[in-house]
């Protein structure tokens, strides 16, 4: 009988066995993958079971912190200033995914970095609360001021730091109060997710850097940072000749300037009343399809913007121009109708959509952010800064945990091109379509636009760029505001609708 | 030592869900560290040969099963320390009443019909409750209990007894007839599955009864006539009933319906997912999600709190437990003490792989206690009534063995 009872221990040594290798299984080797099921709300509960970071913006403005709640959950996510903050803090909800700082600065709210946890040896035996608080570059005085120019009307500001990439305002309208998504009621919450995603105005959207626009007239700034650095442009030469309609090559309709009038002159001049037929020819005869990619995307175009909030849109610029036809002498000695080039790149098949390119329209399509970006790159001496809206996380014990470090993303242009544009851009805010940018006390450059959209009656975005700064000092502020589908279409209504609001940023940044 | 491990838990336990040093721990060191102390010393004073590690291992199992309940719910906690101090009751009981086990041979008829009637109270009207789907229970006025539970040791001590007479006959010659046996009692465990809707317990009485059966006689005929038989029994009741074919269902696919029917088993593995290497932490995870993690589903709170290592450990002293319940069986000389200790430590041994290997989705769910473990006042004073006999069958082979000298 004992070797039948030996066999039985073999056997239920066997059976055990199997246990102990799916318990490994379970527990360690499928655990990974049993934890991302999209059937597991473990981690939601938890999640909702402590407390989290606050978000704090730089002038002491409390964003969003956790409160304690008697109910399904232990705490819920409460966001004081409401809308006003929604597209950058976003918000953390039970049933809709986390947006914002909520989703991208997660683990460090919830304190969930093992180097968060794990400061000591004592940390295995105690529980600590590990969440860091987020501390904005966000000034409190120039987002509030930004939501009050803007008021009702849907548009978007970002303002930033151009030397160190600090974002200090950014807001879009509408918005949304994301106290109604962080609802612990999840039916509730679901609720008012499904009806703010119904709405047609798209106030979930946070387009200041996630929807892409035609950037317009604002665009000639970086046609005009091409044809710099492609050394055939300079403030002195040459001068385009006065024209009120450039027919592009090799064929298309004729590019007008606004209300049909007659422009030309140099660098500055053209700039300083947005001379469409002159950007055209320069885009797309002087510069070509090569200098324009490049300098595009060196200011940002086709990369991303590599900002610290989520979903971030890229913003776009063709780079397929088709097959080389032939040099513009060609086209001049074929059709004397042809208005006279004056540049000398070859010709492609899609060098008329890249003349339309090069005055912001076609295909070019930018976020607010990333016109910021330009207008903060020509401010910085060519330096393209990484944007940020976080400025340091702190521990709960309000010591510093990191320190978000100002970083060059690249160099877009070559610091003289930077000043020669930012003279420039000063002529267009002194005598120009910017005049509404004035400020006394301060050095304020800054470029309109008008992107028409094409409708009927005539509707445009109204665009305003620029930089601003303390005299003798290095600009310490570029911005872009757009005000979206404004009737006209007049150059005049980017420096009417869209400068004021700029001006009030100006003013609320340089406040004493 | 078992005892300081299990009052730490505790004390961690109620620190984690709590974050306060339970104001209970006094009288909870008193319960458990005296209920202990009193198990100990008895076994010293009647079975003082007895294998030491049997009692320290129930108890540790007994602990953490405390402690993992305490911190799901503290109204079953203190039902379950009265069960304890009744399983303590009966284990001393046991030990002091039972000089030796051999006495219970000459009842072994009588024992034989106790088994039947127990099983069979659920089912008469009046005394009999369904709870949960399960017709496994009894109501004796206030009092229910699930007396199946103390008829598993009726029947492996009725088993043993029968086969000591019978087997050296069937040994010789085994003929239809002989076989006869296996088929009455996988009947009576079909009976069981369909009249009380009990898989597990069904199950176990038939692998108890086979598997003493085969080595009392010693013949391969019996286990291949047992696992057809399973089988058989197997495919019978996976295509009658259709909360036979929703539990094999549930087994090969839980993901199939994560929310529903599948619920249980999907969230018990995110729970043991969650426990990782070294756990949660007691009283840091959330094992309350899984329905009835008390009592079935205890193995995953175990392992979401303690992790690979608390939920290893805890195979660990099964595989233990059994190891030393064989050494019993082989080292008894006498046929039923042997058949005896085999049959009771068949009867941990695979109670526990049923329940764990379901919550781990190695075998169809069936819904059983952990050992020790789990919630609950039949399982654990029948465990502690067989652990006590175990003990005593223990006392008895070593100093039979001292008396006479290695056997075999």
């Amino acid at each position: 009988m004992n070797r039948r009872i030996r066999q039985l221990g073999v056997v239920l040594l066997g059976l055990y066995l199997v246990l102990f290798v799916q318990l490994n299984r379970v527990q360690f080797f499928d655990a990974e993958s049993l934890i991302e099921n999209a059937n597991n709300s473990r981690g939601l509960i938890s999640e909702f079971g402590r407390t989290r970071g606050s978000i704090v913006t730089a002038d002491g403005v409390l964003v969003a912190h956790s409160v304690p709640y008697d109910g399904s959950v232990d705490f819920r996510r409460e966001y004081p200033e409401g809308e006003r903050y929604a597209h950058i803090a976003g918000y953390q909800s039970v049933n809709v995914a986390a947006t914002g700082l909520e989703r991208s600065y997660n683990d460090e709210l919830a304190g969930d970095l093992i180097d968060q946890r794990f400061l000591s040896l004592g940390d295995l035996f105690v529980e600590r609360d590990t969440t860091a608080s987020l501390h904005l570059t966000i000034l409190d005085r120039v987002q509030r001021v930004a939501a009050t120019e803007l008021g009702d009307r849907k548009g978007s500001v970002v303002a930033l730091d151009p030397r160190s990439g600090e974002i200090l305002a950014l807001w879009t309208s509408p918005s949304f109060d994301p106290n109604l998504l962080a609802d612990p009621n999840g039916s509730a919450a679901t609720g008012a997710y499904e009806a703010l995603l119904a709405d047609e105005n798209q106030p979930l959207l946070a387009k200041s850097y996630r929807e892409v626009f035609f950037p317009g007239s604002t665009f000639k700034l970086v046609t005009a940072a091409a044809g710099i650095e492609s050394g055939i442009i300079s403030p002195a030469s040459p001068q385009f000749p006065d024209s009120s309609g450039y027919t592009p090559l090799p064929s298309g309709a004729t590019l007008k300037n606004f209300g049909g009038s007659t422009c030309g002159g140099d660098l500055v001049e053209i700039l300083r009343v947005s001379c469409n037929t002159a950007f055209a020819e320069m885009g797309a005869e002087w510069v070509g399809p090569t200098g324009m990619v490049a300098a595009a995307e060196a200011f940002g175009f086709n990369r991303g913007p590599g900002i610290d909030l989520p979903a971030a849109a890229t913003s776009r610029f063709p780079t397929e121009f088709g097959r080389e036809l032939a040099d513009v002498a060609f086209y001049r000695a074929q059709d004397p109708a042809v208005t006279l080039p004056n540049g000398s790149v070859p010709i492609y098949e899609n060098s008329a959509a890249l003349a339309q390119m090069s005055i912001g329209q076609n295909d070019v399509a930018a976020t607010p952010l990333q016109m910021a970006m330009v207008a903060g790159a020509i401010a910085n001496d060519g330096r393209v800064m990484e944007p940020h809206v976080v400025k340091e996380l702190r521990a709960a014990d309000g010591s510093l945990y990191d320190t978000v470090e100002p970083k060059v993303t690249r160099v877009a242009i070559q610091s003289s091109t930077a000043a020669i544009l930012r003279d420039a851009m000063r002529v267009v805010v002194d005598q120009g379509t910017a005049r509404n940018l004035q400020t006394p006390g301060l050095v304020v450059g800054g470029k309109t636009g008008t992107a028409q959209l094409g409708t009927s009656p005539a509707n445009s975005h109204a665009w305003i760029v620029g930089y601003a700064g303390r005299p003798g000092e290095e600009p310490s502020l570029a911005f872009a505001v757009i005000v979206e589908a404004q009737e006209g279409a007049s150059e005049q209504t980017g420096g009417r609708v869209a400068a004021p609001i700029a001006r009030a940023v100006i003013e609320a940044v340089f406040a004493p | 030592m078992v005892l300081l491990v299990v009052v730490v838990a505790y004390g961690l336990a109620s620190f984690g869900t709590t974050e306060a040093i339970p104001t209970n721990l006094g009288p909870f060191l008193f319960w458990m560290v005296g209920l202990g102390a009193v198990a100990h010393l008895v076994t010293r004073r009647f079975a003082p040969a007895a294998d030491p590690v049997l009692l320290p291992l129930a108890l540790l199992l007994n602990g953490i099963g405390y402690v993992v309940i305490t911190r799901l719910d503290g109204g079953l906690a203190a039902l379950q320390s009265t069960w304890t101090a009744v399983g303590v009751a009966g284990y001393v009981a046991t030990l002091t009443l039972l000089p030796r086990v051999r006495v219970i041979v000459q009842y072994r008829y009588l024992l034989g019909l106790a088994g039947f009637g127990l099983l069979v109270i659920p089912l008469v009207p009046g005394v009999g409750a369904e709870i949960n789907g399960a017709r496994i229970w009894a109501r004796l006025g206030p009092v229910s209990f699930q007396p199946g539970e103390f008829a598993k040791l009726a029947l492996a001590a009725f088993f043993a007894a029968y086969l000591v007479d019978s087997r050296e006959v069937m040994r010789n010659r085994l003929e239809l007839r002989d076989l006869a046996p296996i088929g009455l009692a996988w009947v009576g465990s079909l009976g069981v599955m369909v009249l009380e809707r009990d898989l597990g317990s069904s199950l176990l009485f038939f692998a108890l009864f086979v598997v003493v059966l085969w080595v009392a006689t010693e013949r391969w005929e019996v286990l291949a006539t047992g696992g057809v038989l399973f089988v058989g029994g197997a495919l019978m009741a996976w295509s009658l009933f259709s909360h036979v074919q929703q539990r094999v269902d549930i087994w090969l696919d839980p993901f199939a319906d994560p929310k529903g029917r599948g619920f249980q088993i999907v969230e018990a593995s995110f729970a043991l997912a969650d426990g990782g290497l070294t756990g949660v932490g007691l009283g840091q995870g959330s094992p309350g999600r899984i329905p009835y993690a008390s009592t079935d589903f205890i193995f995953a709170a175990v392992g979401e709190e303690l992790g690979l290592a608390g939920s290893v450990a805890i195979l660990s002293i099964f595989v233990l437990l059994v190891g030393s319940g064989l050494r019993i069986a082989l080292g008894s000389d006498r046929v039923f003490e042997k058949l005896f200790a085999l049959g009771l430590t068949t009867l941990i041994g695979v109670q526990a792989f049923v329940i764990i290997g379901g919550v781990l989705r190695v075998v169809p769910l069936t819904g059983i206690t952990l050992p020790f473990v789990s919630y609950g006042g039949s399982s654990l004073v029948t465990n502690y009534v067989l652990l006590g006999l175990l003990v005593r069958l223990s006392h008895e082979q070593r100093t039979a063995t001292r008396r006479h000298g290695e056997p075999e």
